[in-house]
């Protein structure tokens, strides 16, 4: 998936020389072949991250690209204001990187996790989001945030966790929802972004449940997740975030308005991690781990059975 | 709802840029929008007439011409200087000014990028340097010969992003930047001084790597003439022109008292002021 993304980046720089990466000290490894390929194009802004975003938008007031990185903990959450003010409020395509949202960095504490990007970055006019689940929507996303011209904000979480579609996808269109499995239509079904779509993909076998994926969170198209909840018996949203603000909030803020559906937000309690561990580690106590997952999932399902029987009986 | 007309030039006048006019032009929309900030847009007037009258290029006296300079307001409280600026150039009319604020109007009470003639949405502090330094990087690149000057208050240097781009200015040789700070000594609550203490500003920006010079914010030759001196002096560094100014200048009941950042005209003061600039309310 890292590779997808350094692959786009390096083809968007050399076919538009406007193209340029801004890093706040970080993607060391990442940018190898962006640095080998088009030296001209990198600039390391330093460790000042609220400088950077600013820049951006004056470089893109005169005519450049930039494609702005970071943690997501910095870009965009550091420097919510400067994409609020400098940037979204004149609408200037700026594409904003923000790299290992979620639990990433499991190891390293709070100060480098970031479960409340997708929620802020939401509320801020104008400003699109991405969040791609695997190699073929991280190129489609690459493709999607340069053709948008309009602001973005571009969320790379677990990077390695395997493909969830066979091969590319087709170009995202604004508000697309991508179906990754079908499945039973007297259960619910599953929409998931990022690093969950993986472990959508998982327990969705178990179940038999259709699962579709969310790479543009921002905007969310109301015509598709009606028509997910329309298929389906009940909607599960899944999500590496806080459950407050993100892709649960995006779908329920569509259904309770366009079709009253029973949704089961699955995502980061409203809380910070306790503990130091692994990836998994912190997943698990994030009740974010496939088996905490697909319990609740399970849970869920019989409730919305017992529900719809008791409907049926009346 | 009032839009902004097109820009047009003035015919056969040049345009004027006096002082006393501008300052009139501040208190005439204090007054019609009962707003505040007034001190804050006097300690900058002299530096803006200079910069409109003798060095911002604007093609076509267009706002937004492709090949202008960029006079970036970073702080954006003292608006009404450039407001006042615009309407000498003719890019706003007296609608504007005696409109100012009425509901469903554009001009707001801080600078705002979406109006032409402003290039930054500035106010919340800290910001519009670091878009300044973006455009002088951009231009740089692009290898044109057109400059960005940011007008930072003292106050605003309390704000981190500022010193981050100093540091990004000087490492990048940003020759095409001029950062002006507007040195009146004094931030909302207080002097710079009780509230936090700055030190010796043209050592700190020198220190930085900028070509400094200090000069009397309200005397428009001297201005004029470090402005010149600034961009001959030192190739490849940026221009830090440390403007000593006194807040609420040309009125005296409002200069170096603070209580004119939050004040409001009401008729009495209004007319007090206007008599003080020595022109006549009558006259344009």
């Amino acid at each position: 998936m890292r590779e997808a993304f350094s692959n786009a980046l390096v083809r968007l720089a050399l076919a538009d020389p406007k193209v340029l990466l801004l890093t706040g000290d970080h993607g060391y490894a990442l940018f190898d072949e962006f640095r080998k390929r088009c030296p001209d194009q990198y600039i390391n802004a330093g460790i000042a991250e609220q400088n950077m975003v600013g820049m951006a938008a004056g470089l893109a007031r005169v005519g450049f690209r930039p494609f702005v990185y970071g943690l997501a903990a910095f870009v965009p959450i550091r420097t919510v204001e400067q994409i609020k003010l400098d940037i979204a409020h004149d609408a200037l395509p700026v594409v904003l990187l923000g790299d290992g949202a979620g639990f990433v960095y499991s190891h390293l504490g709070t100060s480098h996790q970031s479960t409340e990007d997708i929620a802020c970055t939401r509320a801020i006019p104008g400003l699109e989001v991405l969040s791609p689940a695997d190699r073929f929507e991280m190129t489609a996303s690459m493709d999607y945030a340069y053709a948008s011209n309009s602001p973005v904000y571009l969320r790379m979480g677990k990077s390695d966790l395997g493909d969830v579609h066979a091969g590319p996808v087709n170009a995202l269109h604004a508000g697309a929802l991508l179906k990754a499995r079908a499945g039973r239509a007297d259960r619910p079904g599953l929409i998931a972004t990022g690093s969950m779509v993986r472990t959508a993909m998982d327990i969705a076998q178990d179940l038999d449940l259709a699962v579709w994926s969310a790479p543009l969170l921002k905007p969310l198209l109301a015509e598709e997740v009606c028509a997910a909840a329309r298929e389906t018996n009940g909607l599960v949203t899944l999500e590496e975030h806080s459950v407050l603000g993100g892709l649960g909030a995006a779908v329920t803020e569509i259904t309770s308005e366009h079709q009253p559906t029973r949704v089961l937000r699955i995502g980061v309690p409203d809380r910070f991690s306790k503990h130091c561990g692994t990836y998994a580690y912190l997943l698990r106590e994030h009740g974010l781990d496939t088996e905490s997952v697909l319990e609740h999932v399970r849970v869920f399902c019989c409730t919305i059975a017992s529900a719809s029987d008791a409907a049926a009986s009346k | 709802m009032t839009t902004l007309s097109p820009p047009r030039a003035k015919t056969g006048a040049e345009p004027r840029f006096a002082p006393a006019r501008m300052r009139r032009t501040v208190l005439e929309m204090a007054y019609a929008g009962s707003t505040v900030h007034i001190a804050c847009a006097f300690s900058i007037i002299e530096l803006v007439t200079v910069l409109y009258r003798n060095h911002l290029r604007y093609p076509g006296n267009d706002p937004r011409a492709e090949g202008r300079d960029f006079m970036v307001l970073s702080k954006g409280h003292g608006v009404m200087a450039q407001y006042a600026c615009m309407r000498e150039l003719g890019w706003l009319d007296d609608s504007h000014i005696k409109g100012y604020f009425k509901d469903g109007s554009e001009l707001k009470g801080l600078s705002d990028s979406r109006i032409r003639g402003l290039e930054v949405t500035s106010g919340s502090l800290g910001h519009g340097f670091s878009v300044g330094v973006g455009i002088a990087m951009g231009l740089q690149r692009k290898g044109t010969d057109q400059k960005v000057y940011a007008i930072v208050g003292d106050g605003e240097l309390n704000e981190g992003p500022i010193w981050e781009g100093a540091l990004v200015a000087a490492h990048h040789r940003m020759d095409n930047l001029m950062l002006i700070v507007d040195k009146n000594g004094f931030q909302a609550m207080g002097t710079t001084d009780d509230v936090l203490e700055l030190g010796d500003l043209s050592a700190k920006f020198s220190s930085f790597g900028f070509e400094t010079l200090e000069v009397d914010g309200h005397d428009e030759g001297a201005v004029d003439a470090a402005i010149r001196r600034l961009w001959a002096a030192g190739p490849g560094k940026p221009k830090a022109l440390i403007a000593r100014t006194v807040k609420g200048k040309g009125v005296p009941f409002m200069e170096s008292d603070n209580r004119w950042h939050y004040t409001r005209l009401n008729a009495q003061t209004f007319a007090e002021a206007i008599n003080a600039l020595g022109l006549s309310g009558a006259s344009k």
